[in-house]
């Protein structure tokens, strides 16, 4: 095919695209107005919120600047800036977009220049370090860090009580101490230590991060076949399976309900489950917070992080200015703003000034007095940073295919096999 | 030679027949043969997002090697094989059922066993996955008979969660391939049946003989458009089995591996378009043995 032959068919196909697509041109231009910075996430009662008050706090100081916030399902958020990268039409993205951080390096490989680099805008060492090398490649820091996933235990005091055990029991433990604790829970209360889907991988990351390990190592080779922390953590899977300590249940709705209805003893995930283990306030004073347990293998600590997410700023959009200034004005510098979506949303963010904030020193009547936020924000400056790689969607799929296996008695050593082997087939 | 008169006449009208269609042409080549020709071109392509390369045949060679591949190739497999045949017999003594002429309740029972199809795909998959959850009625209802001691994992176990999808397609689509066997049996001749009847031929023998070599177009037509519905089976999977962010490998289709590389990966729209090819080129395989089968021999 000759040149000329190829563009006469390149155009032919432009202007009748063009003409397919020429309203929908048109309705976007007219939505984004001068000085108007448009932002997608999700989760309105957090996220949205959240970030509504941030633009309240920019707008009374720079009234030139208004916000068009969209609130969308965080999977329509996803594909729809996938597939709106991946076709090129940039003239409908947002200049900001929320990102969970598990998909961060993921789209900043497959979507080269699309992000705006913040390196040199922002000041990254404010915030905590495990936050920003997930953002960083090539040299350059992508995103500004917004909440954070630090992990804790959330157990009811009255029931462990119940069981024989105290408070000083539960600080720093093992997770083979946490299934024995379990297994006496049950004997003595006759409830399930806690609650999990057999097939959600969640606390196979937890334990991965705590050890500092994930599925590909530093330079982002796979890492299965001699990684102790997976390892380890599939044992612990296994432990759990086969003593059966937790109540099964499928989906969000039937997990968070076991806690409020006061079926299991403890959860252990992200700090942002906080305001559902809250919403049952019948249990206000039961509730306390240890650290998250750790692995029996070297290199294992007490502090983990499950989700989180940070903003992004994107590189075709029209107000890109003053989006990286709103953000740096007010997530990267505004403390009071972290007080105040701690109180009301309880938001843990992860810059690191933040926490000296008088929010952090309050107590928690809920928690039995205790001064949660303070435990968590320690926390949070021990998590290990790992590389979570491009392919962390891939490494879940592969460990859940396995998790059926292993409950049969499959060898943790053929499941690990398994697992490299359908990796190695996906990173292509 | 032809008079002119008539071969501006017909330049005229082949003009304007061309005009009336352009708009249709024009659609349905941005629309569909554009997609198709490009996703072709796409197929021979692998990468990260926008960062591709031409791979040739390398997207056919690494299908044959990917465990997750034949992994939702043996699932979707499965659901047809065993589904599809329960679902169209069923939908064939339901359809003769209803079709006899002294049923009370006719126009009632006919209504309900075709409503389930005009639901809601998400709606009764939520419900689905309701009843069928741990804690669920279905649970509960086994337990309160004595018939299990402990609760059936049911969207857990890779067993059971296939028999969940198993239960909830046939529920929704027996009703409509239902009527499509009522409607060819009013179609067939009555004063057939009476001469059988009049022979002393049993209802069974009937069933067999006259209604079913009768139906037999209209067999190969739900026994065609139910496998290529089964092939593409994303929605069932999707909403009653998938919990958190990954899907479930139990019940893993076709279909959904496409959007798990399109959308939940790294996007590999190149890879996730030869696999769509895979779908087409097994319902072309299916629908043609499917036809071979049922063609006329005489």
């Amino acid at each position: 095919m000759n040149f000329a032959k190829r563009f006469t068919i390149r155009s032919t196909a432009a202007a009748m695209l063009g003409l397919a697509l020429g309203g929908t041109g048109l309705m976007a231009s007219h939505a984004a107005n001068a000085g108007e910075v448009t932002i997608w996430a999700w989760d309105p009662n957090f996220n949205i919120a959240i970030m509504q008050e941030a633009a309240k706090r920019y707008t009374a100081k720079n009234p030139g600047v208004t916000f068009k916030i969209m609130d969308m399902a965080k999977a329509d958020v996803e594909q729809k800036l996938q597939t709106t990268l991946a076709s090129g039409v940039t003239k409908t993205l947002p200049d900001i977009v929320l990102v969970e951080d598990y998909n961060a390096p993921k789209y900043l490989r497959s979507f080269p220049g699309a992000f705006e680099p913040l390196s040199g805008k922002v000041d990254h060492k404010a915030f905590a370090n495990y936050k920003v090398n997930l953002m960083t490649m090539g040299g350059k820091v992508y995103g500004l860090p917004f909440d954070t996933g630090t992990t804790g235990m959330y157990y009811r005091s009255d029931l462990i009580k119940q069981a024989g055990f105290s408070d000083k029991d539960m600080q720093n433990i093992t997770w083979d101490r946490y299934l024995e604790i379990g297994k006496q829970v049950e004997a003595k209360t006759g409830k399930k230590m806690f609650a999990m889907d057999p097939q959600d991988i969640a606390s196979i990351r937890i334990m991965m991060q705590s050890a500092g390990r994930w599925y590909f190592d530093k330079d982002g080779k796979l890492d299965i076949k001699n990684n102790p922390a997976l390892k380890a953590a599939l044992e612990t899977q296994v432990k759990f399976m086969q003593t059966g300590v937790y109540k099964p249940t499928s989906g969000w709705g039937e997990w968070v309900g076991a806690l409020n209805k006061g079926d299991v003893a403890s959860v252990i995930t992200g700090v942002w489950i906080t305001g559902s283990v809250k919403a049952e306030a019948s249990q206000s004073g039961k509730w306390a917070v240890a650290a998250t347990p750790r692995l029996n293998v070297p290199g294992a600590t007490n502090a983990s992080n499950l989700g989180g997410s940070s903003w992004y700023v994107l590189s075709s959009g029209k107000e890109k200015a003053a989006a990286v200034d709103f953000l740096n004005q007010i997530y990267a510098k505004d403390v009071d703003f972290y007080q105040t979506i701690l109180q009301s949303r309880g938001a843990v963010g992860s810059l690191l000034a933040s926490r000296g904030g008088k929010a952090y020193s309050e107590a928690d009547p809920f928690f039995g007095g205790d001064k949660v936020w303070q435990k968590f924000s320690d926390w949070m400056g021990k998590v290990p940073s790992v590389n979570y790689g491009i392919y962390t969607a891939e490494g879940d799929a592969a460990v859940a295919a396995q998790l059926p296996g292993l409950a049969q008695g499959m060898p943790v050593e053929k499941a690990l096999e398994n697992i490299h082997n359908q990796l190695a087939s996906q990173i292509k | 030679m032809a008079p002119k008169p008539t071969t501006s006449y017909r330049r005229f009208y082949d003009v304007n027949g061309w005009l009336f269609v352009s708009i249709a042409l024009g659609l349905i080549g941005v629309f569909m043969a554009f997609p198709i020709v490009h996703s072709l071109w796409m197929s021979l392509h692998a990468g990260q997002g926008t960062v591709v390369e031409f791979v040739g045949v390398g997207n056919i060679v690494r299908l044959a090697s990917d465990p997750v591949f034949l992994k939702a190739l043996q699932n979707t497999c499965i659901f047809l094989v065993i589904q599809v045949p329960i679902m169209l017999l069923l939908a064939l003594v339901m359809a003769s059922c209803l079709n006899m002429p002294n049923l009370r309740f006719r126009g009632l029972l006919r209504t309900a066993v075709f409503l389930p199809c005009v639901t809601s795909l998400v709606a009764y998959s939520v419900v689905f996955k309701s009843m069928f959850s741990y804690d669920g009625l279905v649970n509960h209802a086994l337990a309160w008979l004595g018939l299990i001691a402990e609760p059936i994992p049911w969207l857990n176990d890779p067993f059971w969660s296939k028999v969940v999808i198993i239960i909830a397609i046939t529920w929704r689509w027996t009703g409509y391939n239902m009527i499509f066997y009522l409607a060819a049996m009013q179609n067939i001749d009555k004063s057939i049946y009476e001469a059988a009847r009049i022979d002393g031929i049993s209802a069974y023998r009937r069933f067999v003989s006259i209604t079913i070599p009768n139906l037999k177009p209209v067999i190969l037509f739900t026994t065609v458009t139910s496998t290529i519905g089964t092939l593409q089976l994303f929605d069932e999977p999707m909403n009653i089995t998938t919990v958190g962010t990954v899907f479930s490998d139990n019940t893993l289709t076709l279909s959904m591996y496409i959007y798990n590389l399109s959308f939940k990966f790294v996007p590999n729209f190149g890879y996730a378009a030869t696999v769509s090819y895979v779908i087409v080129l097994l319902v072309a395989a299916l629908a043609a043995i499917q036809f071979y089968a049922a063609r006329e021999r005489n």
